[in-house]
């Protein structure tokens, strides 16, 4: 009975050892794993103001280059519109506030979406000529046009092509360009009419403008952010072009471009202008060269803003446009007679 | 006069074979599923963190050989979870494959077994924002190298044995794929542009750490019920980006034992 007694004390005593010692690891353990957290604002007006101002402080990639543009300071607008933000705001009126303060980015990119509204700041067309009329379109297209996926097309009747490219939402494959090419084929210049197209999908950009290419063309520079800094930013990267190994079109262009040409259609503008048979004609394109990305506040509502800047070969920024070859406006006189100003422009120019 | 010939040390090399592939191999296999919590922060997604629900199912195998000190622990880990803002407006899906190979040694004092030894961790994973645009998910991919500890306390309950286990890993260090702080996917896999993106880690920026505790009780001659807790908390802070998935798990499972035995 001594004896087993005694066994079990040892046991006891040799386990409460090996406890202690694996307690004391664990301890070291949870010692060493430290947090990695963040801080977060409270959804109040004052949370969400302070919280959507800091999204922009650290991941807006234009703070620098429009201080220098047009005098923005980031902490200037924090101290301007701190002071309108109080905790007995609703919604609405918060949501003012907050879509005023993002206005002074002057960005097409910079969005704030809640349930009853959308902020945006659309200046960069609104504020000029169209440039471009659905009901001229209609004439020129007819009613016998032909689709290729995102792409409307037929032959005008002094054998120019005439491709007609609304939204870069919409994809068109290899099978489509090819066909759209071929139906081409015989035609002395191609009209790329990309007028009011807001942008959508780089790759379908990208896609179009590979038939054009005939050789790998430096066409611009992209960075991106590396730190919370306004200027910290990776080296500038080179951008190319390469040529589509199917059929490629080796004739005339002219791309027709207005104010509300934005985002990856002035990306395809800057990809086509590297191009030596191309011309831009028409109005100075809207811009929009820096590549939105996403995050929320505090109380749901989603931000969209600039965060990766693109530019050109001279490595300058295209955030607010690019210049036509040719700056054409649409004449009221033009418009009476059913005639498109910058259509005509391009054909006489394609056919010289 | 040649003490050893060929055939003689031919002999004795297949005879140390045989006897070490004779030994018994004892294997404890079990599967589990289990449900909990989960938090989810990635700032390169969004500022707010999401919390919601998941699952896991994660299969271990623990290999010894006979009168060996040492032991093979494999585990498989597979997770998903759905987690919301705080407004319950925006939603992530989180997602993970996580394989665990190592060995350990272990210590017996009467009940008590104690292992000690290291694992390696392969990861593969993503958190998926439903709502972003060109930021819309974060790709999870590491390699660690995990000091790991396990104790096991063996006592009867009912004229059967019952099984306390813990088991406890520290990822020490090892290899993670990230984007840089503002780089968009399309840099790195359309255009090819590499910035820090496999990056070196240390408990230090990616303080993670994992633990299992569990009961095991025979119910059957044939089924052994296990029922534990698993914590799996993984962290990064790299590229000023910081990030972190806690999974808190109430697991449910049956453990198999057997054993193989070579034919004499």
């Amino acid at each position: 009975m001594k004896r087993d007694l005694h066994i079990l004390c040892c046991s006891v005593t040799t386990v409460t050892s090996a406890v202690r010692w694996l307690c004391c690891i664990v301890a070291a353990v949870f010692f060493l794993v430290s947090c990695v957290d963040e801080d977060e604002f409270p959804n109040t007006p004052q949370g969400n103001f302070e919280a959507l101002w800091k999204i922009i402080d650290e991941h807006y990639c234009f703070l620098d280059y429009k201080k220098h543009e047009y005098g923005l300071d980031w902490q200037d607008i924090y101290d301007k519109y701190k002071v309108r933000v109080n905790g007995n705001m609703d919604n609405r009126q918060l949501f003012e506030v907050l879509a005023n303060m993002l206005s002074e980015l002057r960005d097409g990119h910079v969005n704030m979406n809640a349930a009853h509204d959308y902020a945006r700041n659309w200046s960069w067309y609104e504020d000029y000529p169209a440039n471009f009329s659905d009901s001229l379109q209609r004439i020129y297209l007819g009613r016998d046009y032909k689709i290729a996926g995102g792409i409307d097309y037929r032959v005008l009747d002094d054998n120019i092509g005439y491709l007609r490219y609304e939204s870069f939402q919409q994809g068109a494959g290899d099978g489509n360009l090819n066909e759209v090419l071929n139906e081409f084929i015989t035609c002395n210049g191609l009209i790329i009419d990309i007028r009011s197209n807001g942008g959508g999908n780089l790759t379908n950009a990208e896609q179009l403008a590979s038939r054009f290419a005939q050789e790998k063309t430096l066409v611009g520079y992209i960075q991106h952010k590396t730190g919370k800094g306004h200027s910290d930013f990776s080296s500038m990267e080179p951008r190319y072009l390469e040529p589509s190994n199917q059929l490629r079109w080796h004739k005339p262009v002219c791309v027709l471009t207005n104010r509300h040409v934005y985002s990856a259609a002035n990306e395809f503008t800057l990809y086509m202008r590297a191009l030596p048979n191309v011309k831009l004609v028409g109005d100075h394109t809207g811009g929009g060269s820096g590549m939105p990305f996403s995050s929320s506040l505090p109380n749901g509502w989603s931000i969209r803003f600039s965060a990766v800047p693109m530019y050109d070969t001279q490595r300058q920024p295209t955030e607010f446009g690019i210049e036509p070859d040719y700056r054409v406006d649409l004449t009221d006189e033009d418009f009476r007679r059913g005639k498109d100003t910058i259509i005509e422009f391009a054909r006489q120019l394609l056919t010289k | 006069m040649k003490i050893f010939s060929h055939h003689n040390i031919i002999l004795c090399c297949l005879l140390a074979f045989s006897t070490a592939t004779a030994a018994q191999t004892d294997i404890t296999n079990s599967w589990q599923i289990g449900a909990g919590s989960t938090r989810v922060l990635d700032t390169y997604l969004s500022q707010e963190k999401f919390s919601g629900s998941g699952l896991t199912i994660l299969n271990s195998s623990e290999r010894q050989r006979d009168n060996r000190k040492w032991t093979m622990l494999t585990e498989h880990e597979l997770n998903i979870a759905t987690v919301g803002d705080r407004t319950d407006k925006r939603e992530e899906m989180e997602g993970s494959y996580t394989l665990f190979i190592g060995a350990l040694r272990q210590w017996r004092y009467g009940p008590l077994r104690l292992q000690a030894g290291a694992m390696a961790a392969a990861d593969v994973g993503f958190i998926y924002n439903t709502s972003n645009s060109n930021n819309p998910a974060q790709g999870r991919l590491s390699l660690q190298f995990m000091p790991t500890g396990t104790a096991a306390y063996t006592l009867r309950l009912w004229h059967r044995p019952l099984q306390l286990r813990y088991e406890v890993q520290l990822p020490l260090a090892g290899v993670m794929f990230s984007p840089n702080y503002g780089q968009s996917y399309y840099e790195i896999f359309s255009l090819g542009n590499y910035d820090h993106n496999i990056v070196p880690t240390t408990f230090v920026s990616a303080p993670n750490l994992r633990q299992q505790l569990s009961a095991e009780y025979p119910v059957s001659r044939h089924l052994t019920l296990r029922l534990g807790y698993l914590g799996h908390y993984q962290q990064a802070q790299v590229n000023n980006l910081k990030s972190h998935v806690y999974h808190h798990r109430l697991m449910i499972g049956v453990v198999r034992r057997f054993s193989i035995v070579p034919r004499p």
